[in-house]
């Protein structure tokens, strides 16, 4: 496999983050700090507001109270694109983010917008196991792999901070192993990693800490074991 | 008691596809029944799903060779993709979930009274003000489910349900699929969670290379 490569990771942190939809919050006061290159799962059940704190690391959701920080960036005051540089995010409805015609144009996309060259592309599909439907459009895949392709297309763009929504959502151990791997290797190179999951194996798998979110607020955090 | 849905010799193709999806699938469906369907991803437990629900070919193209009769008036499916069943059109969970009866033209104290019922069933009673398009993925996908019964299905087929869900919200959707099945519908489960699908289920099938490798009970099948 050629080598692939992975970016040095960012702090993140939120300090006093409110935030509601309409009406009530959602989030109500949470402060967490997560370090560089540590590899954290968010967890808690359904609506417990933990997608909604991580897209404030895109600019996606600003906070109404407090703020959600990357490194020294400020995540309110920059453009969703401009965070893509430090912030690689994975949806959880993969196909909110597929759009080219075939595998490899989509985790091509990224890169090339960002300017890094495209010298990627291959490796990453290559890791994930995808070289062989590189060119098949991607709704022409079943929906976990569609997630996979998803997942490469974030690889692909080599971001310092990973976050990664309900990433092994339909996978079979195969799939799981893939993305471990790959979440693996970027953990060595320093990456920061940020994976919200229901999924308890990936859980043990790929984290070293697991924060636990319930209503719209941390209840507890603790050191994963494996 | 005569199959709400017969297949024999089911082969189905999609459109410009050089091979089909299943070969040779024989299958019967019984109201009372949860039938899980497991296998290899692409084994091609989805088409299944689109056949058994008469939405293949109707709605996707392609070929059906064999035999399918069907009996089932009111098919119900929940997609893997549940986002991608919202209407579009609704502002709040309780009138996402009466669209379907609302637009069958049912009265609307009946319509309401039948949202009311399956958004307790499938846990979202706590949601029915909220706008759909800003809950979280497994609300949403139990928005979806909701709306699923809603049209108060004689045959309700799944694609991995609980996909998005917490483990307590994944065991009180399994529980929810036999309770389906005992009132008198016909349930059809494709997942990869074989633990939970075993505990709910009353026959379960294995597909690989879209063919049925495995029918029996879901003690041997899903072991």
């Amino acid at each position: 496999m050629s080598a692939v490569a992975a970016a040095a990771g960012f702090p993140v942190r939120w300090e006093g983050v409110r935030f509601g939809y309409t009406g009530d919050d959602v989030l109500h006061d949470v402060s967490l700090a997560i370090g560089a290159g540590e590899s954290v799962a968010l967890v808690g059940p359904n609506g417990a507001g933990k997608t909604t704190l991580t897209r404030m690391l895109m600019g996606l959701v600003r906070p109404r109270v407090g703020r959600a920080s990357v490194g020294d960036w400020d995540a309110a005051t920059q453009r969703p694109h401009v965070m893509a540089r430090r912030v690689g995010y994975a949806f959880q409805h993969a196909d909110q983010q597929l759009f080219a015609r075939t595998v490899a144009d989509d985790v091509a996309f990224g890169p090339q917008r960002l300017g890094i060259g495209t010298d990627q592309v291959s490796a990453v599909l290559q890791e994930l196991g995808l070289s062989d439907v590189a060119g098949r459009h991607p709704y022409d895949l079943p929906a976990p792999l569609r997630k996979l392709v998803s997942l490469a297309g974030v690889f692909a763009m080599r971001p310092g901070v990973l976050v990664l929504d309900e990433p092994t959502t339909g996978f079979d151990r195969d799939l799981r192993a893939r993305v471990v791997g790959a979440l693996r290797r970027r953990t060595e190179a320093g990456a920061t990693i940020i994976a919200i999951s229901h999924d308890l194996a990936f859980v043990r798998a790929v984290a070293a800490r697991e924060v636990v979110l319930e209503q719209g607020r941390v209840v507890a955090d603790r050191r994963v074991v494996g | 008691m005569k199959p709400i849905v017969r297949l024999r010799g089911g082969s189905f193709t999609y459109p410009g596809a050089p091979a089909p999806a299943l070969h040779g699938l024989d299958l019967e469906l019984r109201r009372g029944e949860v039938t899980a369907v497991t296998g290899p991803i692409g084994a091609g437990a989805t088409t299944l799903l689109l056949v058994a629900a008469g939405f293949a070919p109707r709605l996707t193209g392609g070929t059906l060779a064999g035999e399918r009769e069907s009996l089932a008036v009111r098919p119900g499916i929940v997609f893997a993709t549940p986002w991608t069943q919202l209407t579009g059109l609704c502002h709040t969970v309780r009138a996402e979930v009466a669209f379907g009866p609302a637009s069958h033209g049912r009265p609307r104290e009946q319509v309401l009274a039948v949202a009311d019922r399956v958004m307790g069933q499938a846990q979202v009673d706590h949601l029915a003000d909220r706008d759909p398009h800003t809950l979280s993925g497994g609300e949403l996908q139990r928005v979806i489910i909701a709306s699923a019964l809603a049209l108060e299905p004689d045959l309700l087929v799944l694609d991995d349900p609980a996909a998005e869900l917490d483990p307590a919200a994944a065991d009180a959707l399994y529980a929810l699929l036999r309770e389906v099945a005992e009132a008198g519908a016909a349930v059809l489960v494709a997942t990869p969670d074989v633990e939970r699908a075993a505990r709910v289920a009353t026959r379960a099938l294995r597909l690989e290379q879209g063919r049925v490798v495995k029918d029996g009970p879901p003690s041997e099948v899903l072991a």
